[in-house]
């Protein structure tokens, strides 16, 4: 089937003459001065503008005679004048044109009128076809046109796209940020709780050893009484027994709470000046029963170029030293034990130096170097069981070392020996720093003995042995047993110095000590305690206390005390802080009236 | 006699518009909406994803370069053209089936053919841009497709009376089953949310006397429907409704226009038969 054409479509919209119609306006306007008439084939007449008026006879003669050939005929018309017909294959009509102006004898074939007007007649015939092109040329500018609106529309539209999704990205930056601040918010409120369960955890520490230390107190004193007492060979010997079970008890107790401390981040390295000869010969003379025991040599030597006078926390060194020195004695059968402090370098004006405690021991196999640093962990677990400890002592070095800003470490060969070493900043004392604690040391009178002590404590247990240990130092010695009580008896007596339980029932040490300052400071209530009205200087209050934290010791210092004694009570300790502490004055003349 | 609205009702309970026409639609209609979205959507179903491809490479679209994903199609052919080739392979496979009285597939020919010629229309002698037109084409018989579902036997009937000359297609539709195909097609282009322009154009597109304005998208798809009529690209035989005197004389006015169009038809058809040949 071909395709249909406009004519099928819209043939009730065709006029047949419509065509012949426009053409012959056409040419009116074409040929402004001739007169025409076309003739269809059907017979039908189309004038133009100026009419041609024609007899029937010639009109069919000349249409006659038209169709019969390819070009112009002519015809003389009634008035005389000239008319040409032409056959028109396009219109299937007969076109007759009259013009004045154009004389007769120029209508011959190939004439320049006639090819003008066969032209003339081609451009009207045509105007259609030309329309058309017109026509296709306007379609195309539109499409082009919409073509670039709907591109136009694109780029905005996608503008408007790249626009919305940067808004979006925008949004979703928003929301992250607010996410991640909300569940920094919540880190931080979960670490809070937790700082606050670790402090009750190391409140709870602390008042273990307070627990732990209060029965641990009354073995090591009693056993130690005991063995000076009459006893037959064997019962000595189980007194002996007991009191190195409960040394080498609190010395574990001591071990986990430091750790504990460590670990609680609560331990804090103290920083005064120490002979560091001093502490190295200490730690040396320790192990010196022991060595010869067993038969081997211990010796340490300290590189000259390293200052005499340190400042730094000697007890804390001296533990590490006495625990890597135990380690060794421990694992060395024979040979010898070298304590060594080598000078590195300096930096920063601190001599950096190396601390080395070399053995002649067993050795560690290099597998088992990283867990011996472990808590709870020896070389083997048979280790354990032929050489006893607990596996904390390391552990706690290694946390001392650190604390010190060193690391510790350990080169072993097995069969060979060990050497475990660290390397610390060291910082000299300055002569200032010194002189500062020469000072407090002579600010007493040594090597005093005797006067007045009210001990203030509520255990009995405490109260006896301190009684004992008290009275064998030569000292006349009262008790309250507590904070109250304290009070009724400097109402009514004098004393040289008040040794006061810090936690006590009723009225705590720190509420009674700081009730005697008020009572110092104000002359008429003094005038009520016999024991404290007639004082030139303030009465000295040392203070008894199972915490060994350094802010137990600052609390004691706020409350008004002078000094500090921990629990449990050493003899040795006791002895150098009663004559440190006694002021020889007052004992001077309390005892004058007397 | 059930109404349009019961035709509708029944159908939808038969069967929905693909969910993703109606989300496409409401994204062309969304200012807020991207082509990423546009992507989202139309990937949960990823055969109409390549057939979406397929037509929007196909030569009618004539794309400088070969678009490989949905989001570049957005880029490349825009919203509502993309919008028009859902709603193509939407209704694609509901045109399916021959018959004497009602033939689906030769329905769909026809509607693949007023969709092209309007878009032509549209572009070539008004000047403006055809995708609304197109889209209006390809759906305004649609009311036909459900009838044929929910009432095929007297749908038949109505087409048997048509040919018969008892009166206008809608007018055997009320006389048979009780509404028409137009205001079947109406009320579910409404459902499916498509711009205003189109509803109405589906509503009157048998109405020849309501002519408002030659340019409309009602208006252009009447002398769509009755061209592909007289072209024989019409889906069943029977007398043709005649043009409206406004559109006759708007014809008659741009005859070179129309000459060109009816001209350049088949050689647009050729660059289209992915909208309308069956793929199986």
């Amino acid at each position: 089937m071909s395709e249909p054409t406009f004519d099928d479509i819209f043939d009730e919209l065709i006029d047949p003459n419509e065509e012949l119609q426009s053409f012959l306006m056409s040419l009116d306007a074409l040929l402004p001065e001739a007169l025409l008439l076309l003739v269809s084939d059907a017979g039908t007449l189309f004038e133009g503008v100026r009419p041609l008026v024609l007899s029937p006879s010639l009109r069919e003669q000349l249409v006659r005679q038209a169709k019969g050939i390819d070009g112009f005929v002519a015809g003389k018309m009634d008035n005389g004048g000239g008319c040409h017909a032409v056959y028109l294959v396009k219109l299937s009509a007969v076109l007759i044109i009259s013009c004045a102006a154009a004389p007769a004898e120029d209508w011959r074939p190939d004439s320049s009128i006639t090819t003008l007007l066969h032209n003339t007649l081609d451009l009207a015939l045509y105007r259609q076809e030309r329309e058309m092109l017109v026509a296709e040329h306007e379609q195309s500018v539109r499409q082009i046109s919409i073509l670039q609106q709907q591109h136009g529309k694109l780029v905005e539209d996608n503008f408007r796209q790249y626009r919305l999704n940067q808004e979006r990205e925008k949004e979703y930056a928003r929301k992250l940020e607010s996410e991640i601040a909300k569940q920094t918010a919540e880190l931080r409120e979960a670490n809070v709780r937790l700082e606050e369960i670790s402090r009750l955890k190391s409140d709870f520490l602390a008042n273990m050893s307070h627990e732990l230390r209060t029965p641990m107190n009354a073995i090591i004193g009693f056993s130690e009484l005991l063995t000076e007492t009459s006893l037959t060979e064997e019962q000595y010997d189980y007194t002996r027994t007991i009191t190195q079970s409960a040394t080498s008890l609190l010395t574990l107790i001591n071990d986990i709470l430091d750790l504990a401390k460590i670990e609680a981040g609560k331990l804090e390295l103290e920083r005064l000046p120490f002979d560091l000869a001093e502490v190295i010969g200490n730690v040396a003379a320790m192990f010196k029963i022991p060595a010869r025991e067993k038969g081997v040599s211990v010796t340490s030597r300290i590189d000259s170029r390293i200052p005499k006078k340190i400042m730094g926390d000697s007890n804390r060194l001296r533990q590490i030293l006495i625990n890597l020195v135990g380690n060794a004695m421990k694992f060395t059968e024979r040979g010898g034990i070298d304590i060594q402090v080598d000078y590195e370098r300096e930096a920063a004006g601190r001599i950096v130096s190396r601390f080395s405690v070399r053995d002649s021991g067993i050795g560690i196999p290099p597998d088992r170097v990283e867990a011996i640093f472990e808590k709870f962990t020896q070389a083997d677990g048979s280790t354990t069981r032929k050489y006893g400890g607990t596996g904390l002592g390391l552990a706690i070095c290694l946390q001392l070392v650190e604390l010190m800003g060193g690391h510790l470490a350990v080169a072993s060969e097995v069969g060979k020996g060990s050497t475990f070493y660290f390397v610390i900043p060291l910082e000299e004392a300055s002569a200032e720093a010194i002189s500062l604690k020469e000072h407090k040391g002579t600010g007493r009178v040594k090597g005093a003995t005797g006067g007045r002590i009210l001990l203030v404590e509520d255990n009995a247990v405490n109260q006896r042995l301190a009684g004992i240990l008290i009275t064998r130092e030569g000292y006349e010695i009262e008790v309250a047993s507590d904070g109250a009580e304290s009070l009724e008896h400097l109402q009514s007596q004098s004393f040289d110095l008040v040794l006061m339980d810090v936690q006590m029932p009723n009225m705590d040490g720190m509420e009674a000590t700081r009730r005697i300052r008020a009572i110092e400071a104000d002359p008429l209530q003094r005038q009520n305690y016999v024991g404290l009205r007639a004082r030139k200087e303030p009465l000295v209050i040392v203070g008894l206390t199972a915490h060994a934290r350094k802010e137990d010791e600052l609390a004691c210092y706020e409350a008004g005390m002078n000094g500090f004694l921990t629990k449990p009570i050493i003899k040795a300790k006791l002895a150098m802080i009663l004559s440190e502490m006694m002021p020889r004055l007052s004992c001077l003349e309390h005892k004058d009236p007397s | 006699m059930p109404s349009a609205k019961d035709i509708i009702r029944k159908f939808t309970e038969l069967k929905t518009l693909p969910h993703v026409a109606i989300k496409v639609t409401q994204l062309v209609n969304d200012d807020h909406s991207t082509m990423q979205d546009f992507e989202e959507i139309i990937k949960l179903d990823p055969v109409l994803v390549t057939r979406l491809l397929r037509l929007v490479n196909s030569p009618y679209f004539a794309l400088s370069q070969k678009v490989e994903s949905i989001s570049k199609a957005v880029v490349f052919a825009g919203m509502r053209q993309l919008r028009n080739l859902v709603a193509v392979e939407s209704l694609r496979g509901m045109f399916k089936g021959d018959g004497v009285d009602f033939s689906p597939q030769k329905l769909w020919l026809h509607s693949a053919t007023v969709a092209i010629l309007s878009g032509m229309i549209a572009k070539r002698i008004f000047g403006k841009d055809g995708d609304d037109v197109f889209l209006a084409g390809i759906i305004h018989d649609i009311g036909l497709i459900v009838e044929n579902q929910i009432a095929g036997e007297q749908l038949r009937e109505a087409c048997r009376a048509f040919r018969e000359g008892k009166g206008t297609l809608p007018e055997c539709e009320r006389a048979a089953i009780g509404t028409d195909h137009a205001e079947v097609g109406y009320l579910l282009a409404k459902d499916w949310g498509l711009p205003q322009e189109v509803l109405s154009s589906i509503k009157s597109h048998h109405l020849a006397k309501q002519v408002k304005s030659v340019s409309s998208t009602g208006s252009i798809l009447q002398l769509a429907e009755f061209m592909a009529g007289k072209m024989q690209y019409f889906h069943m035989p029977g007398p043709l409704e005649p043009l409206a005197p406004e559109l006759a004389a708007h014809v008659k006015q741009r005859m070179s226009d129309y000459k060109i169009i009816i001209r350049d038809l088949p050689g647009e058809m050729v660059m289209a038969k992915e909208l309308y040949e069956s793929d199986d």
